[in-house]
């Protein structure tokens, strides 16, 4: 996988002072650049596609009314070149029209984007958290103790984590740990039965949050793990051992945050990753997300619910590498002051 | 003489490596006295920065380490982990080659001294007036430094820095290993001042290098490494005045103030050390017996040269 | 700090996890055997029909893996499932292949502003999340590419990346070697310089980045057929089978999801353990690239 990374990693030279607000700035501007370019990808897909740009955009299948057919034509632009309507698509996007989408008639699509965000985000952040904590905790362990059985159990569990597929790992905790223990349920956000409702039910966000973070973890353990042991090897931990300094300390102390710092990097670039394991954990788990309305966009054609979902993604991904970069920026002193 | 601070006996050190074993050194016989000097010279390659490892019990994993190393009376073999921290703690001291990288480049530098020096045994609120204290021995601002990063300070300082560490805590033995490597010549003066004062402090320093003229000026006892063997150990004085064995005849004959020629050949691979004399292949002096076993340590003005050439001689120059 | 021997190699940690002879050797055994028994599955089990009588039977000695809920026998669903899992995957590889090859020999031999703009491109949509993209592209051209060729494109066209990337790398080590100079001053076009110098170079590296693909691509496919959005039933692939066993999973009947995963698993881990003994031996230097 690629990181977009600004800097050069730990060891090497940064090119001019990084303020928090020169960062945000350069990451805001490449914001509509991506989107421009993701928007016109998709457009150019949609365009060779044998679905009729307009009336996909429209939502609308079936017969409608001249008059209908003339708004459209307003709003949309059908007759004039292909790139003509890809202008004036932009231009409606950027006053927030997404389109309407078939699923329920002609809905706008931002605003069902907005109410199914939610669900989605506390899952992906949740699951983050997890992989974070569980690949720090495990990676260092496995590094301090390495070639140890907890070395090798760690190794092998990561390693097989990373190949099985995300979905069959969820539907086996699915039958594990709630249908044959009946420790968790089994689907949905809320226990329905519930009288106070209430928006997400955290024992319902266990297993698929699990499930999401278990194949990204095996990932992360790994690579903190590598990185542990590069740093270990770095010159500065060499002479902390070499001053008599308690090999805890020489762990946590100075070794680990040196290794931190690549991975931070990851994390917001790693956003991505879980972006697409949702889609999978969401549906296994009946999870009332964005990852499940993308599979019901998909099943129903919704092409401009689709379309919107993937810009949305695009965002996701532009605000994750610029919380890496801020992130970065506090981590290394050196990437503060534009050191040489 | 002083009993030694520390002492190594025939001390080798083999490094398992996909290409083979790597002999970094074999047979080196070492004893360091309180408030001496002993300068370790070496090309690159001639195994000195192992030897720095090796008396700090910081070797990777892949080695295998024959011989003895004691400190005091104290034999290390049977030290474990842990007492082999203690001892690095609290008896042994160690300035790094390159300094700059030393030093954690993402933390402060004064809480990083602080936590060094509370890790040789320095209570806690003593700790920065003695790291404090040490700054200001090697010509530093202790607050100046207290608040900078790594990359703030010049080469030069940072190598003070990681000097000033050695004083904290009073080691018994202070390893250097390349000082002063890098540095200008006014600098490599003042290092060599520097580390002449931990020597009269009552350390015993093991200065290893390649720099000649630091050697020169240090004084004390100097070994001569090449290819993980030692040649020649004598007093530097006499050494540079009346070298002894062939391969310090030539390196001191290939310094740019001697004529600056260089030595023919190079130095055999570490994988594949010769049986015999090392130097053999490129001396001038070679005779038959030096291809057919490693020479001893012959003795020679309280030290000893690794040459036939001298067996049997007891005093003056071979 | 400077130690004699080289420290332990980089990639020595990677030999640590799978790569030690004998785990390649499993590795070998159980994807030669997975790809004959996938090949084989019409002699080594015949399709049986709908049996009623034996709906959802847990696995046994007749059937190792389960009935499902018509009766049919899931080994002999899983190995004729495997197989279009395999075909697709490698059908999906060969169109990454295709299309990263050519983007990687056209950035690496034009270079200049084409290279740049290229990479820019490729640097651009690996940092987007490429399922996304994948679903959108199943979407829209199922109906007139049919589902497996739309999943083989959609699975192709999301992971050409790593292969022009690559492409483009040893192309641009090449063209520093003696050879080309030779070749060019002897008169060579451009195109006669690619084909005959350039492209039997790229043998190994393109290879072993299809090898280490191929664990993507069966995700990829599995994943979206898992969704219904791959292959439909009549067709169906490891991904649809463990679809269909989650329902059947509610009362209780496990073993329709859950072999078919661990055939999937296998074969991950086999292609994946192999593409890095493979890679870390003869092509250390991508290493950053392909990565299970």
């Amino acid at each position: 996988m690629t990181a977009t990374v600004e800097h050069a990693p730990a060891t090497g030279r940064p090119r001019r002072p990084a303020s928090a607000a020169r960062i945000i700035a350069r990451r805001m501007l490449t914001l509509p650049l991506v989107l421009f370019a993701v928007a016109a990808l998709t457009f150019g897909l949609i365009a060779i596609s044998p679905y009729d740009a307009n009336s996909a955009y429209t939502g609308i299948t079936g017969s409608i009314s001249a008059q209908t057919r003339e708004q459209i034509n307003v709003a949309w632009g059908p007759d004039g070149s292909t790139l003509e309507q890809f202008g004036s698509w932009l231009g409606n996007i950027a006053h927030g029209d997404l389109g309407n989408f078939r699923l329920l008639a002609g809905q706008p699509v931002a605003g069902e984007i907005a109410e199914r965000a939610l669900p989605s985000l506390v899952l992906v952040l949740t699951a983050l958290v997890l992989v974070l904590v569980g690949g720090l905790v495990f990676g260092v362990l496995a590094a301090a103790f390495r070639d140890s059985p907890l070395d090798w159990a760690v190794r092998t569990f990561s390693y097989y984590g990373t190949a099985a597929p995300s979905f069959w790992v969820g539907l086996l905790l699915l039958y594990v740990f709630s249908l044959q223990l009946g420790w968790l349920p089994s689907g949905g956000s809320v226990d329905v039965r519930a009288a106070d409702g209430g928006f997400i039910d955290p024992v319902h966000l266990i297993l698929p949050a699990v499930t999401l973070a278990i194949t990204q973890q095996a990932w992360f353990t790994l690579y903190v793990r590598d990185t542990m042991l590069e740093v270990l090897r770095d010159d500065h931990v060499r002479f902390a051992e070499a001053s008599g300094v308690r090999r805890v300390a020489v762990l946590t102390r100075h070794a680990l945050p040196n290794a931190l710092i690549p991975f931070i990097t990851l994390t917001g670039t790693h956003l991505s990753e879980l972006i697409g394991g949702a889609v999978l954990a969401e549906t296994v788990f009946g999870w009332p997300g964005i990852g499940r309305l993308t599979v019901e966009a998909a099943l129903a054609v919704d092409i401009p619910l689709l379309v919107a979902i993937t810009l949305a993604g695009s965002v996701l991904v532009v605000l994750g590498n610029l919380v890496a970069d801020l992130l970065y920026r506090v981590a290394d002193p050196r990437i503060r002051e534009g050191a040489t | 003489m002083n009993p030694p601070a520390f002492s190594v006996r025939d001390l080798g050190v083999t490094f398992a490596t996909r290409r083979g074993p790597v002999t970094a050194l074999s047979g080196i016989d070492l004893d360091l006295h309180p408030g001496t000097v002993h300068v370790v010279i070496g090309e690159s390659g001639s195994g000195k920065s192992v030897l720095a490892h090796a008396l700090l019990d910081l070797l990777p994993r892949n080695v295998t380490l024959r011989g003895s190393r004691h400190l005091g009376a104290e034999d290390l073999a049977a030290a474990d982990a842990r007492r082999w921290r203690e001892v690095r703690a609290r008896h042994l001291a160690f300035i790094p080659q390159s300094p700059m990288s030393a030093l954690n480049p993402v933390r402060r530098v004064g809480p990083l001294l602080v936590e060094l020096a509370r890790a040789r045994g320095v209570a806690r609120s003593a700790a920065w007036p003695a790291v404090a204290a040490a700054l200001r021995s090697v010509d530093l601002d202790p607050e100046r430094i207290r608040s900078s990063y790594p990359h703030h300070l010049s080469g030069g300082m940072a190598q003070r820095v990681v000097t000033s560490l050695a004083l904290v805590g009073s080691p018994q033995v202070v390893i250097a290993d390349e000082p002063t490597s890098g540095l200008d010549a006014d600098l490599i003066d003042r290092t060599a001042g520097h580390l002449a004062n931990l020597a009269e402090r009552g350390a015993a320093l093991l200065v290893i290098t390649h720099d000649l003229t630091l050697a020169q000026r240090l004084g004390g006892t100097t070994s001569v490494l090449y290819a993980s063997q030692l040649l020649e150990r004598r007093h530097t004085g006499a050494l540079f005045d009346s070298p002894a064995h062939p391969y310090v005849v030539a390196l001191l004959d290939a310094r740019p103030e001697r004529g600056g020629r260089p030595i023919p050949g190079m130095p055999p691979e570490l994988t594949a050390l010769p049986g015999h004399c090392v130097f053999a292949a490129r001396c001038t002096r070679v005779r038959a017996e030096c291809r057919r076993e490693v020479p001893a340590l012959h003795p020679l003005d309280d030290g000893g040269v690794r040459c036939v050439l001298h067996a049997g001689v007891q005093q003056g120059v071979g | 700090m400077t130690t004699l021997a080289p420290a332990p190699p980089r990639f020595a940690r990677l030999r640590e996890v799978a790569t030690r002879p004998t785990s390649v050797l499993i590795a070998g055994g159980v994807l030669a055997a997975l790809v004959l028994a996938a090949l084989g599955a019409d002699l080594l089990r015949p399709a049986d029909g709908i049996a009623l009588d034996r709906v959802l039977a847990p696995p046994s000695l007749e059937h190792p893996f389960g009935t499902d809920e018509t009766g049919r026998d899931v080994l002999a669903l899983s190995l004729r499932a495997m197989r279009v899992s395999f075909a697709i995957s490698l059908l999906a590889a060969s169109v990454a292949l295709l299309i990263g090859v050519t983007i990687g020999v056209l950035a690496g031999t034009l270079g200049g502003w084409v290279d740049g703009l290229l990479m820019r491109i490729v640097d651009f949509f690996g940092s987007q999340n490429h399922f996304l993209f994948a679903i959108l592209l199943v979407v829209l051209f199922r109906p007139v590419l049919g589902a497996a060729a739309a999943v083989c494109l959609s699975v192709g066209l999301s992971h050409w990346l790593v292969l022009a990337r690559i492409v483009r790398g040893e192309l641009l080590s090449l063209r520093e070697r003696p050879f080309v100079a030779a070749a060019v001053g002897g008169g060579a076009s451009r195109a006669r310089l690619v084909v005959r110098h350039f492209l039997p170079h790229l043998g190994p590296s393109v290879a072993v980045a299809m090898v280490l693909l191929l664990p993507h691509a069966i995700f990829h496919e599995s994943a979206l057929s898992f969704l219904g959005l791959g292959l439909p039933p009549h067709q169906a692939s490891l991904g649809n089978l463990i679809a269909a066993g989650q329902r059947s999973m509610l009362a209780g009947a496990w073993w329709i999801s859950v072999f078919p995963g661990l055939l999937i698993l296998a074969a991950c881990v086999a292609f994946g353990t192999l593409g890095e003994y493979w890679r870390d031996r003869h092509q250390p230097r991508w290493r950053g690239e392909l990565e299970l």
